[in-house]
């Protein structure tokens, strides 16, 4: 009996802690990138999207766990996407309401999460196996390792195209921004230069 | 003539100056799954010209006759999204049919299609813009389909080229292929103001 | 029969899910509404406010003011009157769209009591490229609007900033959507002017 609860808080830990590095899904499974481009010209934009992402997982996910036994097999894909599809209009509602400004910065990439690979991914992969509890804290990682992949893109992106971060001056007085930074140009280039840098990483963890 | 003036003007810009791939980052997860050989670039291309053109089309009318007028804007995403997923089907069927070697040439392209967000993006994009007569829309559906063909095709042509050459081995596959990408964006920002 | 018994042993789950989902939509949309209605109205009273400051409150005019916009169809314009604290008509407000150099540009505009000077202008959204057609947000550009005549502007490369004329001076790098800025000020400025006279609706000033 010890045993087992012992291999259940580790399956637990590990659901949880596979998101945030191991597969992370910005820069270890590249899926999901979409919103990664488009957002992160600012670091609240980038937060408001991940957190946004957060909540649709983790609902899409426990739903889904909740109906695994029931789902059809080739309607599966049809149920996932409806339910990601409620989920993320209840957000973007809710965004509408409570974050005025930031909805109308992310304009139509709020409802473009529907369409996010990694949702559907994890219900694919995660959820309609799972159990509740797994589903959930497979959700929360994963979420929460898109998130820290936005901000560290957002970050680097919004300190060098302006100097400040969530309006701080960060950059000494003298700095020339780098105006290229937020446009399209600087969105591809910092995110292929992370994802070498990740991959160089890892390359030399493994060696 | 004049109408024809403003159809032709949207079609460039949608293609050129306002590329969905490029401007809006919208396609990068297939854009960079499948760009590796320019025939399947061009498969997809193909593809998704398809079924933008018929979902751009079909969501407007389902949204212009039937959510604005009952007040159902609230279930406008979902809508879409079973819209899209129903011409992905029909495409499929469609081009099964009556295309069967292009269907091989497809392969499992067209399932995963309706998880692309140019699709959606076309969708809320032609929402967003206010267009309102149907000509336009088709236009502009099928205009975002072939900018995407042009993106990956252009990008494919690339990467077999890139293949011979150098890169550094933390660098090959998805960052080599986004820095490119960067540079692509580079060169469209030349379009810029070409259109007034 | 069994043909129907077939399809819905296979969907249920589906339909069922369907209306589900459907409530819970329409439950947070009947709760999240009022609260999203009233931000949007917010959001032009606050810009409105800024540029005139005097007003104390803005009422809705009852008339049927149509302006040209692309395409070449007419659109009603809802204009506010704004009052003093004392019910002095201290000027007029109103929206403006019209098309920019990437897609569509909405300005919130006020004018003079009498419409003989603009009070200013600001922008409510526009997606224009960021460090360039986007400085159009910026005060040193709008300030060139506050106290210029409200006729035909224009908009000119080189000049004086500080001179508060009918010579707009355009942002360096951002010709086409300064240029359409003045544009749209124009053509909705003299429309909407041209009709209020007609009606009777400018004159002493005092009503």
């Amino acid at each position: 009996m010890a045993q087992s609860n012992e291999l259940q808080t580790g399956l637990y830990r590990s659901a949880l802690l596979a998101g945030l590095w191991r597969q992370n899904p910005t820069f270890r499974l590249l899926i999901g990138m979409c919103p990664a481009l488009a957002v992160t010209t600012a670091v609240k934009p980038a937060l408001t999207m991940g957190l946004s992402v957060i909540f649709v997982l983790v609902c899409s996910n426990f739903v889904t766990s909740l109906m695994r036994n029931l789902l059809k097999p080739h309607l599966r894909i049809i149920m996932f996407t409806l339910t990601i599809a409620t989920f993320v209009t209840i957000c973007d509602l809710y965004l509408k309401a409570y974050f005025p400004r930031m909805s109308e910065i992310l304009g139509a990439y709020v409802p473009l999460i529907i369409v996010n690979c990694l949702i559907i991914f994890r219900a694919e992969a995660c959820a309609s196996k799972c159990g509740l509890i797994v589903s959930i804290l497979d959700a929360i990682g994963m979420g929460l390792g898109f998130t820290i992949a936005l901000c560290i893109l957002a970050t680097t992106r919004e300190l060098l195209a302006t100097g400040c971060i969530f309006d701080l001056r960060v950059m000494p007085r003298g700095f020339v921004p780098w105006l290229a930074m937020q446009m399209p140009v600087g969105a591809f280039v910092t995110l292929g230069l992370l994802l070498g840098l990740a991959s160089v990483l890892t390359r030399r963890k493994a060696s | 003539m004049d109408r024809f003036y403003v159809l032709l003007m949207g079609f460039l810009s949608v293609v050129l100056v306002n590329n969905f791939v490029f401007t809006k980052f919208l396609g990068t997860c297939p854009y960079l799954g499948v760009s590796g050989r320019i025939d399947s670039a061009f498969a997809m291309g193909l593809a998704v010209t398809f079924v933008t053109a018929l979902s751009g089309t079909l969501t407007w009318l389902v949204d212009h006759y039937i959510l604005v007028p009952l007040g159902l804007e609230i279930t406008r995403y979902i809508c879409y999204i079973v819209i899209i997923a129903g011409a992905v089907q029909l495409v499929e069927m469609y081009v099964r049919k009556f295309f069967p070697s292009l269907y091989d040439a497809f392969g499992i392209f067209l399932p995963l299609i309706s998880t692309n967000c140019v699709i959606l993006g076309v969708c809320l994009f032609i929402n967003i813009w206010g267009i309102d007569n149907l000509l336009e829309v088709v236009v502009l559906s099928t205009g975002t389909g072939i900018g995407f063909a042009v993106a990956i095709c252009i990008m494919a042509g690339i990467r077999e080229e890139l293949i011979l050459s150098d890169v550094p081995a933390g660098f090959q596959g998805a960052p080599i292929t986004l820095i490119t990408a960067g540079i692509l964006t580079l060169a469209f920002m030349g379009f810029a103001g070409m259109i007034k | 029969m069994p043909k129907i018994k077939y399809f819905i042993e296979q969907s249920w789950l589906l339909i069922v899910s369907s209306f589900c989902f459907g409530l819970l939509i329409a439950a947070s949309n009947a709760a999240l509404s009022p609260r999203i209605e009233l931000n949007i109205a917010n959001k032009l009273n606050q810009l409105i406010v800024v540029l005139l400051p005097v007003a104390k409150q803005f009422i809705p005019l009852d008339a049927d003011i149509q302006v040209e916009v692309r395409g070449g169809k007419k659109e009603k314009v809802k204009i506010y009157k704004a009052l003093s604290d004392t019910e002095q008509c201290v000027g007029w407000s109103f929206k403006a769209v019209g098309e920019g150099f990437s897609g569509k540009i909405e300005l919130v505009v006020a004018v003079d009591k009498d419409f003989e000077k603009i009070a200013g202008f600001d922008v409510l959204t526009s997606s224009e490229t960021p460090g360039f057609g986007d400085q159009i947000k910026m005060s040193y550009f709008r300030n060139q609007f506050a106290g210029a005549p409200a006729e035909e502007l224009a908009a000119v490369k080189t000049g004086d900033p500080t001179k508060i004329d009918a010579d707009i001076v355009a942002i360096t790098g951002a010709t086409v959507s300064s240029e359409a800025v003045v544009n749209i000020l124009n053509s909705f400025i003299s429309s909407i002017k041209k009709q209020m006279k007609e009606k009777g609706l400018l004159g002493d000033g005092t009503k």
